[in-house]
């Protein structure tokens, strides 16, 4: 596979900075402010350089899946995704970032974005601050999730400053189980996310970039929290939004889709206006993202055992009727077993394990990824170096 | 707001299982074994085998009827299988005897049998999807529910043929289901050459039409998501354009050798994405079926090859007077 390199030089005239570009790669502790938040920040590496390598995956997977047909869910297309990482490495660059180094993405992605770069031409270039290195990882390609966790761990192994996923909840899971205390910017390309956010992907860039060369700010990062699904002799797995238990045995096409079969839900966070099942917790008792505590639903298996029944989102264009026996509030660290039976068991969405009888299976809500708030490096960044410098 | 209703569950029962298995593994000795005796010099004319993506056809048709139409590629000894055609006469066919299903005139490239709705393989790449097409037009004018599927490849997607199906099936709202077998090679160049970056699915929605991909090794998925299109053509509700992804284990055509795949590519295949494997672990791990009888229909399937095969070889020739025969319909 062929791989694009652009000469990078590292000074620059920025759009938003009159300084020069030495300047602008030199970190002057002085100027950050002090930490205000009443949250001590996390504690990672943070790694401040001038050489800082953000890493880039975009799933061309994500968004194509059977919702397409059952759902009404649009397809997202991977010229629409190339297009979305060439804004990411506008604002990458803008931000100071020199190197990035990108998963090879199939169908179309990768092709569509050299064409792009290609197509740039030495006006529109000149306009703006120069595009990052983009280098692509030489990896084999198997058009599994393996993919994306290679890349992650490649990543993660060549020392990068943060990450930028454009995927859905699946493939932020998968980046998740990789990419340790690495900051992940998520941004959407999936069907009805509730991990990663819509977003312009040019100010999700600069604000990548900002933390990659550690103007983070104590705001700048969040940690996420997981849900942790363990059996005996297996490697444990994790989920960021839901674990959903379903009488259906066979993983087939993945996506979760039938309602009727639906035995058990825990999820990180209760939105009521997201789509999807954790919507469904969300609307029997709303959880704030961040509150440290998580939701554990059991579904009414006979009409008797129904306690409320719920008219939920689960999927674009998909609204439908759960019968829920109870729920409880679910505490991190907290191991629940699940209940017994033959069945499959979904990682937010999607259904990755199969289970049967009685499979000693539990679930725990635990610390998860770094997750990068654009708003909050964003606000930090205005009205202070290296965003703006006063020249009076 | 309106409930929407979802479709019943399609659970499948132990019969269901082992048919499934029975057609795959039927397909793999069939394609196995023809790539063995091709090498004898005995069979006539071209073979294209369909090893490595017995997935697809089997999930696809085992879900259609008799009066269903699948319009197949040169590839098309896996979708005869699927489609239930005779593998005694297929075999027989394709060694150019006169018990053959098209009495020998056909070959692999022509194994046809209306009966059973399989239109053909067909040896004009891109000739299939027009043919569904006019399946799906006489199904709309006899307003029946019947289905027609076309199969192409990632190289015959690239042909007109195939690109005006789609804008057909979508403007005459016809009751067809593409399924691109995207093997990642025509004949022996890639998608990175012979496209510029296409997202396969996109040229259905192109047409107006809906897209949708999936594994092509895993049977379980690709069942889910043709009966999903079926279902929707059934109904009245169009086309669709799905692409299943997979890899052939042997060549182009058999006598080609394969120069253009990595190193240990195909026993990489072999080992880790085998549809048969998959599909045997998943049902014996979950319990439903005793690996004692996956191994009785892989027997029983090995026998039945070599009765077709001995029964070819033994078969008499089309006699010179039989030139004339098949070659007219009469209303």
């Amino acid at each position: 596979m062929r791989r694009k390199r652009r000469a990078c030089a590292c000074r620059s005239v920025a759009i938003f900075t009159a300084t020069t570009g030495s300047r602008f790669l030199c970190l002057d502790p002085g100027v950050l402010p002090a930490a205000t938040s009443a949250q001590p920040p996390p504690a990672y590496p943070l790694r401040v350089s001038a050489d800082a390598c953000v890493g880039i995956v975009a799933n061309p997977a994500s968004g194509r899946d059977i919702r397409r047909l059952v759902a009404g869910a649009s397809v997202f297309g991977n010229a629409d995704k190339a297009g979305m990482v060439f804004r990411l490495l506008a604002g990458l660059g803008a931000a100071g970032v020199p190197r990035t180094l990108m998963m090879p993405a199939g169908d179309g992605l990768s092709s569509a974005l050299r064409r792009q770069l290609a197509g740039r031409t030495a006006r529109d270039a000149s306009m703006g601050a120069p595009f990052p290195a983009l280098h692509e990882l030489d990896m084999p390609i198997t058009s599994t999730a393996a993919d994306s966790q290679r890349a992650v761990e490649r990543m993660c192994a060549e020392g990068v400053a943060a990450i930028v996923v454009l995927g859905g909840d699946g493939t932020h899971r998968v980046v998740a189980k990789a990419c340790g205390d690495v900051p992940i910017c998520a941004l959407s390309t999936g069907t009805n996310n509730v991990f990663p956010e819509m977003r312009e992907t040019t100010v999700a860039g600069i604000a990548t970039g900002l933390v990659a060369l550690g103007h983070a700010g104590p705001d700048g990062l969040r940690r996420e929290p997981v849900l942790v699904v363990e059996r005996p002799g297996a490697e444990p797995d994790l989920a960021l939004v839901d674990v959903a238990v379903t009488s259906e045995r066979f993983v087939g096409a993945r996506a979760l889709w039938r309602v009727d079969a639906l035995r058990e839900l825990f999820v990180t966070v209760a939105d009521p206006s997201a789509v999807g099942l954790s919507s469904l917790a969300g609307l029997l008792s709303p959880l704030a993202r961040g509150g440290g505590k998580g939701l554990h639903v059991r579904m009414a298996s006979d009409p008797g055992e129904s306690r409320v029944v719920v008219q939920v989102a689960l999927a674009p264009g998909l609204v439908t009727k759960v019968a829920v026996a109870d729920f409880e509030t679910l505490d991190p660290g907290v191991p629940v077993r699940l209940g017994a039976g033959d069945g499959s068991v979904a990682l937010d969405g999607e259904r990755e394990i199969e289970c049967h009888g009685h499979d000693r299976i539990t679930v725990r809500l635990a610390d998860g990824p770094l997750r990068i708030d654009v708003d909050a490096v964003m606000k930090r960044a205005a009205g202070t170096p290296p965003t703006c410098v006063d020249l009076s | 707001m309106s409930a929407v209703e979802t479709p019943a569950s399609s659970e499948l029962t132990r019969d269901e299982l082992l048919d499934a298995y029975r057609v795959m593994r039927t397909i793999r000795e069939f394609e196995e074994r023809v790539h063995l005796e091709f090498a004898t010099g005995e069979i006539p004319g071209f073979v294209h085998l369909y090893a490595g993506e017995e997935a697809i056809a089997a999930g696809v048709c085992l879900l259609l009827r008799d009066d269903d139409y699948v319009a197949s590629t040169h590839r098309g000894h896996g979708h005869a299988i699927a489609k239930g055609c005779d593998v005694k006469g297929m075999m027989a066919e394709i060694y150019g005897k006169k018990t053959g299903l098209c009495h020998g005139k056909g070959g692999s490239m022509h194994i046809a049998d209306l009966s059973r709705g399989m239109l053909g393989a067909n040896g004009i790449v891109g000739g299939g999807p027009p043919l569904a097409c006019g399946v799906g037009l006489n199904a709309r004018v006899r307003q029946s529910d019947q289905v027609a599927v076309s199969f192409t490849g990632d190289g015959g997607s690239n042909q007109g043929t195939f690109l005006e199906s789609l804008n057909l099936a979508a403007a005459w709202h016809l009751p067809v289901v593409f399924v691109i077998e995207n093997n990642g090679y025509a004949e022996s160049t890639s998608p990175n050459f012979h496209q510029a970056g296409v997202d396969l699915i996109k040229r259905g929605e192109g047409c107006g039409l809906p897209g949708i991909s999936v594994d092509g090794f895993d049977f379980f998925a690709v069942r889910e998501v043709a009966s999903e299109a079926i279902a929707r053509a059934r109904a009245g509700g169009g086309a669709t354009l799905i692409e299943c992804k997979a890899s052939r284990y042997f060549g182009h055509f058999e006598g080609d050798q394969q120069t253009y795949r990595a190193p240990g590519e195909v026993e990489e295949l072999r080992r880790t994405r085998d549809c048969l494997l998959a599909f045997a672990g998943r049902v014996t791990s979950a319990g439903a079926i005793d690996p004692g009888e996956l191994e009785a229909i892989d027997e029983q399937t090995r026998a039945l090859i070599d009765e077709a095969v001995a029964e070819a070889k033994a078969a008499p020739e089309p006699d010179p007077s039989d030139v004339g025969t098949d070659v007219y319909v009469s209303y």
